[in-house]
């Protein structure tokens, strides 16, 4: 029998809202650099299955119950890690871009009292290894851009005498090129056990 | 390098939204972003810039900002000074509103570089390839604001859909630039996502780039040469090292003549120095004069002209003397 091809997409769930004025005036420290702001943790009322379910009303709203059966059978929530909002999510090939298509139109949390956000897919790929190795990396890369950032305000000595370091963060073809084509051979000699 | 051309400003803008919209746009990595202010109804009779050339609030390095200018056009018989318009602003875009004004913006308007149509309403006509490819070969971009159709209500975003499918069939994909128009930051999507937001609805991928980068980068840099450069032809990429002494004549004359600028330059420099402007050929030919002269009046006494040749003759070793005695031949003498 032929294999189910599966994408894994990696999303971030980002608040670039400002919410509740007067909260955020008494809490939150306006020195917080704004990356931080963005990526600030999910709470844990968030599960998978919240999260399933508020992508299938998403998709049928989108797509009307062809689109919703279409992915029924293949849409599961792999990962889900609330303290760096990140979240893996397994689609079948064919459908992949109705859901990612669904995630940009949503703006709240699927949850009661949903905060607004939005879900930005960083990676497609054809394995999850491949999309574990880039979530470790990118979470890595956001603690040292928010150190970088906090540098930033106090303006940072060795900046001063070696002059500006070429961060450059993602380049053009990185931040498109999301859905670059992984193999799905690759995981072949690890699933063959099974 | 990534282009959003159109957050919306108003002057009644809370400086605190637009900040985190420009800091949104540039950590999702869109590095060149254009404020757009939207007017509508009729021009005042003084065109000023109001968006602000320096916003009020911090903007990391590598963001550039513009400033954008969107007509909203009803009726294109009426005068509406848009060359006076686009020199005021940095971009100067079209939203026509009825098809006459949608023909014209395609077909006969020039000054304008991007036809932004509000897709969240149904338009009593289709879009046809001719009129909108005509628009396209002559450097005019259609814009599309995916906003729209992200926060817009259902029938909003039913529409969306129609029109953005309609126009990628008009134009196969071609000429067309995807930016956000969001009004509040939510309605921000990263690069990756809105180009596969129009892959579902059928813009090729390749498309799709092409609208976030090479698109709006052509319109961004025409724009800047119809304002920088000489009838947006010829324009000075690195006019070379000056020197530090400028007079005040020449940064008067560069003020108010720029398509003549070699000469006038040439000229200037000549005043500066002090000497006076004869060419070499003019020199030669005012030599060979005085020559001339000189041998006429010279000619009646014939004694003079040995005279001149042994002079010459003699300075001639008198020059000899020198170089003989120069010190690198001294050395080598002293040497051998």
């Amino acid at each position: 029998m032929v294999r189910l091809k599966n994408r894994y997409l990696l999303v971030n769930i980002l608040y670039p809202g400002l919410d509740n004025k007067n909260v955020d005036n008494k809490n939150v420290d306006p020195k917080i650099p704004d990356v931080v702001v963005f990526n600030q943790p999910t709470t844990d009322s968030l599960t998978t299955h919240a999260l399933v379910k508020g992508i299938k009303t998403e998709v049928s709203n989108l797509f009307g119950d062809h689109g919703a059966g279409a992915i029924a059978e293949s849409i599961v929530v792999k990962y889900l890690s609330p303290a760096t909002s990140t979240f893996i999510l397994r689609v079948s090939r064919a459908q992949y871009r109705l859901v990612w298509a669904a995630l940009s139109f949503m703006t709240i949390l699927p949850i009661k009292n949903g905060k607004s956000c939005v879900f930005r897919v960083v990676r497609v790929s054809g394995t999850i290894r491949k999309a574990e190795e880039e979530a470790i990396q990118r979470a890595r890369q956001l603690i040292l851009k928010a150190r970088r950032e906090m540098a930033e305000q106090g303006d940072s000595t060795l900046d001063n005498m070696f002059g500006k370091a070429d961060y450059g963060g993602d380049s053009m073809k990185d931040t498109l090129m999301v859905d670059r084509e992984d193999s799905d051979e690759e995981d072949e000699d690890l699933s063959d056990g099974d | 390098m990534l282009y959003d051309l159109n957050v919306p400003w108003s002057p009644t803008t809370p400086s605190t939204d637009l900040q985190r919209t420009v800091s949104f746009l540039s950590s999702l990595g869109y590095q060149t972003l254009a404020l757009n202010h939207l007017i509508t109804g009729h021009l005042p009779p003084q065109i000023t810039n109001p968006i602000p050339s320096e916003p009020p609030f911090s903007v990391s390095s590598t963001t550039t900002l513009l400033r954008r200018c969107t007509l909203k056009l009803a009726d294109p018989t009426q005068n509406h000074r848009l060359p006076a318009l686009s020199s005021v602003y940095d971009i100067l875009a079209l939203r026509p509103t009825t098809e006459k004004a949608y023909l014209a913006a395609c077909q006969t308007l020039t000054e304008h570089s991007i036809i932004s149509l509000d897709l969240t309403v149904r338009y009593p006509f289709h879009f046809k390839p001719k009129p909108l490819m005509t628009a396209v070969n002559a450097g005019i971009r259609i814009e599309i604001c995916y906003t729209q159709g992200v926060l817009g209500d259902g029938n909003a975003r039913r529409n969306f859909i129609s029109n953005c499918m309609a126009i990628f069939r008009a134009t196969k994909g071609r000429g067309l630039i995807l930016s956000s128009e969001a009004k509040n930051v939510l309605g921000v999507r990263a690069p990756a996502d809105v180009v596969n937001l129009m892959a579902v609805w059928g813009l090729g991928r390749e498309r799709g780039e092409e609208g976030l980068g090479v698109n709006p980068r052509g319109v961004v840099v025409n724009e800047g040469i119809k304002r920088s450069s000489f009838r947006g032809v010829v324009d000075v990429v690195y006019g070379g090292e000056r020197a530090v002494e400028v007079p005040k004549a020449k940064a008067k004359t560069v003020q108010s003549g720029i398509g003549k600028k070699g000469k006038r330059e040439r000229d200037d420099k000549d005043i500066a120095d002090g000497t006076p402007t004869v060419s070499k050929r003019q020199q030669k030919k005012m030599r060979l004069e005085a020559l001339k002269a000189g041998k006429e009046s010279s000619s009646p006494s014939k004694e003079s002209t040995p005279m001149g040749d042994s002079t010459e003759l003699s300075e001639g070793a008198s020059t000899m003397i020198p170089e003989a005695n120069a010190p690198s031949t001294i050395k080598a003498q002293a040497n051998g």
